[in-house]
């Protein structure tokens, strides 16, 4: 409605809205938005600029801009290698998470003790803010070389886990972002779980498919969009995590954050204009997975009527 | 029948046990004398605790931590509270606005905010770029979805019109409407936000170590650095983490079951 305000103005002699009156609701509308101007500055100063700034930055060389120099010399095989890795990583693990997590999901949701679906949605609703430094040494406790588990594994099943597996590897990493990743698929897949109707199975299953046959054709089309929009979250999560990875492995892994970061403290003799093509390139893949999250979750949203 | 029931016990059994035996595992770490060699710690003792939290590092960090999280908890919240209600009632059109900015966040890795911020305001040189208050800005950045969201919902779950046009027959001003009316009928949701931005920075570990690192050292680099150099007391220090993530998650659902609304989910970058 407000919208065409300004059109009719410009047109006085078809609007039934007086002249100083429109110009007064204009001022009025101004005045109105001045109030979100704290809010707004804040998103400009904080968010907006910085992120423009080194996308700016990453087409800049030695003063030379536009130049496409920094993403050439990112196209160095460490930096390649390090891009690979980090796909790689959150590939595993949004993959696992979104697998394990509706497993886990679904066991939770048709779960009859009450007592178990609450407690075991609880600690998943705990479970995915638990992370970074602590998350990754709770792991090395766990599953280092001589970790509690490691232990146990060795000593009363004769199973030895090292040098074949290492926590402080690609792999391990994995393991600790599962811990994360896991829970919030659950809580992520929960409300869609919980849409399936039961009339949807019976009324299959009266029909003669079996359950497999029900859940191929029928449940998990229906929960096609809810689990790509988590599969991209995930991704999204793990790719940009770095507080996990740094204190599990340090520098020795390559993945794009820890790159990033050792640019950054000034660690690698590396011109600093890499950093930003890097950052520029990780943004926009956020972006994408962010993007299709939103598309995919409000896709998910139409079985929930 | 059975087998299906059998089936969800394993996955429900799988679950807890990797969710529970690193943290057991931790605690019980922490109060081991030597846990190096047998299946069971050689036995028990509290001197790791001790040791850990005499130090006068471990107060400061924590004091620092406690500062930035409470900061930016009040920062989120004056920043975020008068701009949704604002939107709510008198500029619906800039709600799309808002959502957006408030959820870039999201993807934007924490690295990846360090090197913007930096690259922006380094020139205003190290003693502005690389100081706690840069990193409790660059902290609100991180927390405004996590602050926006539940108050957003706890103004879609009130008639905050009916409310706002009440007061102002009778009298109140802007300010006393959102103070004394509206500020106490969305309590619920600036407290779930609030204890969401207060468990995020607690354990904020990216921003703190590229922004301000050793100049302010907080909690989570402190915890870092003793896992390079003494595990057993690292592990008292992840236990007080994992405590303080526990004790907010519980306040949170407890706060959501009292209010009766969905909670938002909390999903943030690690």
């Amino acid at each position: 409605m407000e919208r065409w305000r300004p059109t009719r103005s410009s047109n006085p002699g078809s609007s039934t809205i007086p002249r100083g009156e429109s110009l007064r609701a204009r001022i009025k509308s101004l005045s109105a938005w001045s109030a979100l101007i704290p809010f707004l500055l804040f998103a400009l100063a904080l968010e907006v600029v910085p992120i423009l700034t080194v996308i700016a930055s990453s087409f800049r060389t030695e003063g030379v801009w536009p130049t496409l120099e920094n993403y050439r010399e990112a196209t160095a095989p460490l930096i390649v290698r390090s891009f690979v890795n980090t796909i790689k990583l959150s590939t595993a693990t949004a993959g696992l998470g979104v697998i394990l997590g509706t497993l886990v999901s679904h066991a939770i949701a048709t779960s009859r003790n009450r007592y178990i679906r609450e407690a075991t949605t609880a600690l998943a609703d705990v479970a995915t803010n638990f992370g970074g430094a602590p998350l990754a040494f709770a792991f090395i406790v766990t599953l280092g070389s001589t970790g509690v588990v490691t232990q146990v594994l060795l000593k009363i099943f004769g199973i030895s886990l090292y040098p074949g597996f290492r926590i402080y590897s690609i792999s391990g990493l994995v393991l600790a972002y599962l811990y994360f990743q896991m829970p919030l698929m659950v809580l992520l897949i929960q409300p869609s779980l919980l849409g399936l109707r039961k009339e949807w199975r019976e009324a299959s299953l009266t029909l003669g498919a079996s359950s497999l046959q029900y859940w191929l054709r029928i449940g998990l089309p229906i929960l096609g969009p809810a689990l790509l929009g988590g599969f991209l979250l995930l991704f999204a999560h793990s790719f940009g995590a770095y507080a996990t990875a740094w204190t599990l492995t340090g520098p020795d892994i390559n993945l794009v954050t820890i790159q990033i970061a050792a640019l950054i403290r000034g660690e690698v003799q590396l011109e600093p204009g890499i950093a930003d093509a890097m950052a520029t390139a990780s943004l926009f893949i956020m972006a994408v997975c962010v993007a299709g999250y939103q598309w995919a979750s409000a896709r998910a949203g139409r079985w929930m009527e | 029948m059975r087998s299906s029931s059998l089936g969800r016990w394993l996955v429900i059994g799988f679950f807890l046990t990797y969710m529970l035996v690193p943290l057991v595992a931790t605690v019980a770490f922490s109060f081991a004398i030597r846990w190096d060699r047998t299946i069971l710690p050689e036995g028990l003792t509290v001197a790791w605790w001790q040791a850990v939290t005499a130090r006068r590092a471990f107060v400061l960090t924590l004091t620092h931590t406690i500062i930035v999280s409470l900061s930016t908890m009040t920062v989120c919240a004056l920043l975020v509270t008068p701009t949704a209600y604002w939107a709510h009632i008198r500029v619906p059109r800039a709600k799309p606005l808002i959502d957006l900015l408030t959820t870039l966040p999201f993807g934007i890795p924490g690295v990846v905010l360090a090197l913007a911020l930096l690259r922006t305001y380094a020139r205003f040189g190290g003693a502005i770029v690389h100081s706690p208050g840069m990193l409790i800005l660059a902290c609100s950045v991180i927390g405004l979805p996590f602050m926006y969201r539940p108050v957003v919902n706890a103004l879609n779950a009130v008639d905050i019109r009916t409310l706002t046009e009440a007061a102002q027959t009778l009298g109140a001003g802007w300010g006393t409407v959102l103070v004394r009316v509206i500020v106490p009928n969305i309590m619920p949701g600036i407290v779930s936000g609030a204890l969401l931005v207060f468990s995020l920075v607690f354990v904020e570990f990216t921003l703190a170590n590229l922004l301000v690192g050793a100049r302010y050292k907080t909690f989570p680099i402190y915890l870092v650095e003793f896992t390079r150099f003494d595990g057993r007391q690292a592990s008292a220090l992840a236990v007080i983490s994992f405590i303080i993530a526990w004790l907010t998650s519980l306040a949170l659902i407890r706060l959501v079951r009292r209010a009766g609304g969905p909670r938002e989910e909390a999903i943030g970058a690690r």
